[in-house]
């Protein structure tokens, strides 16, 4: 990385740092001047317009930076809400690289120049992420393939900006009364991504899923071709499909959209609940449907699941855990909840477990609404994320966020197509619960 | 307690779920669980203030109006359990535990599942059944009876309920023992309800079939329970494997005293709807009977065959999963284990092909 484009990054950080910090803290010096209470402000237009900030910056910046976006996207236990609406369109931003900034990847990895492997290689990629873009190739022998190559020098971008942020980070939480702890996250990210940039880990995470379906035709993953993937570069089998919300085109293969909710949330709640290893980002855009017929004549959804970047393994015990708290939840039993909270690992900060009673009492409060019946949808996780940031002494395990998360986004998938995605209903035979939204 | 008689044959679902007066609560092992100990001490049941004179009630009312007697699930075609009893105290005195802690936990969270009854979606009953239903336990499935239930499996509010029951037996029974990682895997690998086969009464409505098929199926493991619950006893009871014998069985002994209004209310509702006449998709009428009938034949058959081999080959698979490092010989105690297990042989008229049920309920 270019020593200019270092302290470019640096100094562009550091002003949105700064920005973002004096936004909140000008208007409280100013209230205590006026004699108001600051802490009775109404914060959504600051954190509406900081999301702004932030959102357009780290689409500009790229690297750690639309990571972090990306997961600041995800926390709804930890941001306000303003936040995650607009950071976690991220997902969807990145502009691709390039291609005479992503072939000296694919030659330097590959050791060969692209015609050489290549019968023919498609410039303007089909996909573009965070930290990789993919491209459709057609190999020697004539098979077509998705090349999933990471950005050049995205390491180094990575290292340069996690070093800025946890410097920033530090300032932060040194000099503010009551920081939102946000360390906790860079560490936990700087994990992830650690993972992340090694695609060799996602390769081997794909195929950990395939022997977990082997014997189940309703979920592919694409096979890889292992001589010509590397650390920074994946050749797979190329799967088109159909997007899993695209109801029109469902229904003109002759699948049953219902039954589309039904299998997706039987694969994850299979990988969650059963296997404790999952594909920790199910959203629309991750997974193709294609149709099949089984031997008895029946048109049923088979799914090829795409990214494995963001795998995760589940602690041992987890999906009873969280089996226990949807149960306790469905019963409004609190003190259920909260055996449930702790055996998912939750904790309280000054080690109080009736902290965990309130969250769950609040749970129920807000519930009274409408019973927890087995879905996480977004009104759901949200409630119970907004319930945990509103008790700031209690530590959320990121598993169970990870895992919420991909309910919600399931949930999302199954509202698209006019059903539910009822975890318990995906568990169990013969459950009541046929998946159909009231009409 | 005094067996009160209820003339009366509509309920608010506020009655059905209302409970006797307690003057001990039920606590298992810390946990707070529903029902309670009357004054004569005698362990009270949840919700059964109103239902079980209301469910004697309709039964009496549905004998004295129909040529039909009660819907009764033929004792013969109960299989013993699985794992015996002599087959859990061999692993219990060997010291594998872990078997049994799976197929107790099981237990629990199946009865758990059985809180879903109360999603089951149910049509207008006078859209599929002919005559009126007024004062029966079928206008009360949704009204109350669904609810009491569900609450009864999986607890409501403060209360726990079976799912924790059983639990509760469990960790007195094995001192808390740690319930295996993977256990909801044996639940979800048993997937597969959905796949009994084509549908059973396909000249009515979807939702009609289902409403009749779910109630048949609650109905049958209700009845095949009480196997379960003389084997959880029996063990559990026996101070030579069992850390508080007398406590952990007892709780047996609540949650089997909890389920005798389900089997109860089922049976009536089934019988009712077998006294009356069915209203086909397209509107031609139908015997209730024969439709109850087939869907118990098709449920039976099914729930018969499906259960034992499989239940045989997981326990195999947690034996040799969990015995390593405890015994020496695993595949000897498995043999053990096999020539104890208690000999059974499905009654043979549930072996046979079923006859084509939809030929034989056309419509009249």
């Amino acid at each position: 990385m270019h020593p200019i484009a270092r302290v470019y990054r640096t100094a562009r950080t550091a002003v949105l740092a700064g920005r973002v910090y004096t936004s909140y803290k000008v208007p409280r010096i100013l209230d205590r001047m006026r004699g108001i209470d600051p802490d009775k402000r109404d914060l959504s237009e600051i954190h509406e317009r900081n999301a702004g900030l932030i959102y357009r910056n780290a689409v500009a910046l790229r690297g750690l930076m639309i990571k972090l976006a990306q997961v600041v996207g995800t926390r709804s236990d930890v941001f306000p809400p303003e936040y995650v609406k607009v950071l976690s369109q991220c997902h969807d931003a990145v502009p691709p690289r390039p291609w005479a900034e992503i072939a000296p990847v694919i030659e330097s990895e590959l050791g060969r120049k692209v015609d050489e492997v290549f019968a023919s290689f498609d410039r303007v990629p089909v996909a573009s992420a965070s930290l990789a873009q993919v491209h459709r190739a057609t190999l020697k022998s004539g098979e077509t393939v998705a090349v999933k190559i990471q950005y050049p020098d995205i390491d180094q971008v990575i290292r340069t900006d996690l070093a800025n942020t946890t410097r920033l980070c530090a300032v932060y939480e040194r000099f503010d009364p009551q920081p939102v702890e946000l360390m906790p996250l860079l560490t936990e990210m700087q994990k992830h991504l650690a993972f992340e940039l090694d695609f060799r880990r996602e390769v081997q995470s794909g195929e950990r899923i395939a022997e977990l379906f082997k014997d189940d035709p309703s979920v592919r993953v694409p096979r890889v071709h292992h001589e010509l993937s590397t650390g920074r570069v994946i050749t797979m089998e190329f799967v088109g499909g159909i997007k899993p919300t695209d109801k029109a085109a469902l229904e003109a293969t002759g699948i049953d959209p219902l039954d589309v909710v039904q299998e997706l949330m039987r694969i994850y709640t299979t990988m969650i609940l059963a296997r404790g290893f999952f594909q920790a980002d199910p959203h629309p855009g991750n997974m193709f449907v294609n149709a099949y017929r089984t031997e008895h004549g029946k048109v049923v959804p088979r799914f090829t699941l795409l990214d494995f970047g963001l795998s995760k393994e589940l602690p041992d015990g987890f999906g009873y855990g969280l089996f226990n708290l949807m149960f306790a939840m469905m019963t409004t039993n609190e003190g259920a909840m909260v055996r449930a909270f702790t055996e998912l690992g939750f904790e309280t900060k000054n080690g109080d477990p009736s902290t965990l009673l309130l969250i769950a009492k609040a749970m129920n409060r807000r519930a009274a609404g409408g019973q927890f019946r087995g879905e996480f949808t977004d009104e759901v996780t949200d409630d119970l994320f907004n319930t945990i940031r509103e008790n700031p002494v209690v530590k959320v395990p990121s598993d169970f966020v990870l895992v919420g998360r991909a309910f919600s986004l399931l949930s999302g998938i199954a509202h698209t197509l006019g059903g539910r995605a009822n975890v318990l209903n995906a568990m169990a035979p013969g459950t009541a619960d046929t998946g159909r939204r009231p009409s | 307690m005094a067996v009160t008689h209820e003339s009366r044959l509509e309920f608010k679902p506020e009655e059905l779920l209302s409970s006797p007066k307690f003057d001990t609560p039920l606590m298992a092992g810390g946990v707070l669980c529903h029902g309670g100990f009357g004054a004569d001490g005698n362990y009270v049941s949840p919700r059964t203030l109103w239902r079980d004179p209301a469910v004697r009630a309709w039964q009496e009312q549905h004998l004295k109006t129909s040529p039909y007697p009660l819907v009764e699930i033929p004792q013969d075609v109960i299989p013993p359990h699985l794992p015996s009893v002599e087959q859990a105290k061999l692993l219990l005195k060997e010291g594998v535990r872990e078997p049994m802690v799976r197929t107790l936990t099981e237990i629990a969270i199946v009865e758990g599942f059985g809180a879903t009854i109360r999603d089951l979606p149910v049509p207008p009953i006078a859209s599929f059944i002919r005559e009126d239903v007024t004062g029966t336990a079928l206008a009360h499935l949704t009204g109350g009876l669904f609810e009491a239930h569900a609450r009864d499996e999986a607890g409501w509010g403060a209360e726990g309920g079976h799912k924790q029951m059983w639990e509760a037996a469990r960790d007195l029974a094995l001192s808390k023992p740690k319930v295996p990682g993977d256990i909801l895997m044996a639940i979800m690998g048993r997937r597969g309800g959905g796949g009994r086969g084509g549908r059973v009464l396909p000249y009515l409505k979807e939702d009609v079939e289902r409403v009749i098929g779910f109630m048949t199926n609650v109905l049958i493991i209700e009845v095949f329970a009480v196997s379960t619950f003389q084997w959880a006893e029996d063990v559990l009871s026996d101070p030579a494997v069992s850390d508080a014998p007398k406590d952990a069985a007892d709780m047996v002994r609540y949650i089997r005293a909890d389920e005798s209004p389900h089997v109860q209310y089922l049976r009536t509702a089934l019988s009712e709807i077998s006294a009356r006449t069915l209203i086909g998709e397209d509107g031609k009428e139908h015997s209730g009977h024969e439709a109850v009938q087939a869907m118990l034949d098709r449920s039976l058959r099914f729930i018969i065959r499906q259960r034992r081999e499989d239940r045989r080959e997981q326990m195999h698979a947690s034996i040799r999963a969990s015995a390593k490092g405890i015994v020496k010989d695993v595949e000897g105690l498995i043999e053990r284990f096999d020539r104890l297990e208690t000999p059974w042989q499905p009654p043979a008229r549930y072996l046979e092909a079923p006859a084509d049920a939809s030929a034989a309920l056309a419509g009249r």
